[in-house]
């Protein structure tokens, strides 16, 4: 019982300190990047908001404590006839998978919030059904540019789920084993970075996509007025930018434990390897969403069938052939 | 009881009321999610089961279908989004008597079968033993099948491409006319002359 509350503690504490990071680790990005301060303050059809906040916060650490503030204080406003219940909840739910995903990140050997023999799977249960909860968040709130965010995003997202599945199966051949503490027991000798050098470089996208950050941001983008999130305000909007940033935290973690050797490291104790692993692949994801351009969503599509998924095959076939020698 | 059982009837009764709440509600979206708690619902007994494989594989099938299927109805939809209200059921007598013959047949197995009791030996890895099986023993009825289905998916992907064999499916097509034989809509009559002369060179060829 005691081992179930540490846990819940620990993944609801490490949830809401990676959204405070990810939130000022972006801002720092964007003023050492010097692009003007868009991303996920700005999603939501609420750039204005955003764009005075900023202005009078100039402080990166006070910042994301404003914008939240603002999105706290806002009104709700609703549309002519929305599905009450699913806009609501689809937020709290994406929020909910994201804990759950990243519950299945192993802290040290012996602490492992939920350590299920099929974790790797588990995870790639959480996107398909991450990709449901975004299309119903457009989707209810029976408004157009809302409703073309969800399409894009269902069509865009299952090209990246491809990918990561087959990256994901890359990190469980040499484990031989689905369980994510295997995964992590196997790169005992050799990170899986180095192992499978195009393991992580895909995962960094598959990051980006499920929380349709920085240039796969599709389904919020801007010239969707905010799509899915364009009728969205208030703690609704608050709950959904909490929630896409949790997203990432947890993804961190897988990436951090199916790539980076997860909590081994030397001298310092697991837990705060895994947390410097995190917060690097969090670094990288911001500075990548800030330098990486943004394709029309058409040609995102050719380039993920086109590139990225043969770049996936590569990479299991590499994998198949390092496990067998 | 104990928590299994517990977990066992709220996730059973979570199945059973979003199953009928499919056949109660008035939007396509809705109905798709709502069956697709029922089959989320239905994993997690599969769960409770042991299979912790086919339990989480449950999840992320249903997901990516009822997603699909989601979409395709709203595509197909004449009321946008699917949000106005509408009949979810018809040919309701046919649909009953089917219904009640399956629940029929089923209940029959359920309460008649003669299910083997073999508990789990202890240590046994669930997930390395299904392996074997879908790549042993059963291998060539699971390979047919994959085979098929992934020819079956690579089919619908060339035929719904806008890239196909005979070109972009785009090229010259042209928008209705706004009234019988007129020019059509949204196109100056120039265009709309060039375009008619390319489908004409299309039959040619």
């Amino acid at each position: 019982m005691t081992a179930a509350l540490l846990s819940t503690i620990m993944i609801l504490a490490t949830l809401a300190a990676g959204v405070y990071a990810i939130a000022v680790i972006d801002r720092v990005c964007s003023a050492a990047i010097g692009t003007a301060t868009l991303g996920p303050a700005a999603a939501g059809g609420n750039g204005v908001a955003a764009i005075t906040v900023n202005a009078i916060s100039p402080n990166v650490f006070l910042a994301p404590i404003h914008q939240a503030a603002a999105w706290w204080l806002a009104p709700l406003h609703t549309t002519e006839a929305p599905d009450a219940t699913a806009w609501r909840l689809a937020p709290v739910l994406y929020l909910t998978l994201a804990a759950m995903g990243l519950a299945l990140v192993p802290w040290s050997e012996t602490f492992v919030p939920v350590d299920l023999a099929t974790g790797i799977v588990l995870w790639g249960a959480l996107e398909p059904l991450a990709t449901v909860l975004i299309f119903l968040h457009g989707w209810s709130a029976n408004a157009h540019f809302a409703l073309l965010g969800s399409y894009r995003y269902v069509a865009i997202g299952l090209s990246y789920i491809l990918v990561s599945m087959f990256v994901l199966i890359g990190v469980a051949l040499p484990a031989e084993s689905l369980q994510i503490s295997a995964v992590v027991a196997s790169q005992q000798e050799l990170w899986n970075v180095l192992r499978q050098p195009l393991g992580l470089p895909l995962f960094l996208i598959v990051g980006l996509g499920i929380s349709f950050w920085g240039p796969l941001d599709f389904a919020d983008s801007s010239d969707l007025a905010g799509g899915t999130s364009a009728e969205s305000s208030g703690r609704s909007l608050l709950v959904w930018q909490f929630a896409r940033m949790a997203m990432l935290v947890s993804f961190s973690g897988i990436a951090a434990a199916a790539f980076l050797g997860g909590p081994m490291g030397p001298l310092l104790p697991g837990p705060v390897w895994l947390i410097l692993k995190m917060l690097f692949i969090l670094v990288l994801l911001m500075a990548l969403g800030r330098l990486l351009p943004r394709l029309s969503p058409e040609r995102f599509m050719t380039l993920a069938w086109v590139v990225l998924l043969p770049l996936a095959f590569i990479d299991l076939v590499w994998a198949g052939l390092e496990a067998l020698s | 009881m104990n928590l299994v059982d517990l977990a066992f009837l709220v996730n059973a009764a979570i199945a059973v009321y979003s199953g009928w709440r499919v056949f109660r509600t008035d939007s396509m979206v809705r109905a798709s999610f709502l069956l697709l708690i029922s089959f989320l619902a239905v994993g997690a007994i599969m769960l409770l089961l042991g299979a912790v494989y086919l339990g989480i594989a449950i999840f992320f099938m249903m997901a990516v279908e009822m997603m699909i299927m989601a979409l395709f109805m709203l595509m197909f939809m004449m009321n946008p989004a699917g949000l106005n209200p509408m009949n979810m059921v018809h040919q309701e007598k046919l649909s009953m008597l089917a219904g009640a013959l399956a629940f029929i047949a089923l209940g029959a197995v359920a309460v008649f079968g003669d299910f083997p009791s073999r508990p789990r030996p202890e240590g046994m890895d669930v997930v390395v033993s299904l392996g074997r099986e879908l790549l042993g023993d059963s291998m060539l009825v699971f390979e047919s099948a994959g085979v098929t289905l992934l020819a079956t998916m690579i089919g619908v992907v060339v035929m719904s491409s806008r890239r196909g064999r005979y070109g972009d499916a785009n090229e010259g097509s042209v928008p209705p006319g706004l009234e019988p034989d007129g020019t059509p809509a949204d196109q100056s009559e120039h265009a709309g002359d060039r375009a008619e002369q390319d489908s004409h060179q299309a039959h040619h060829h």
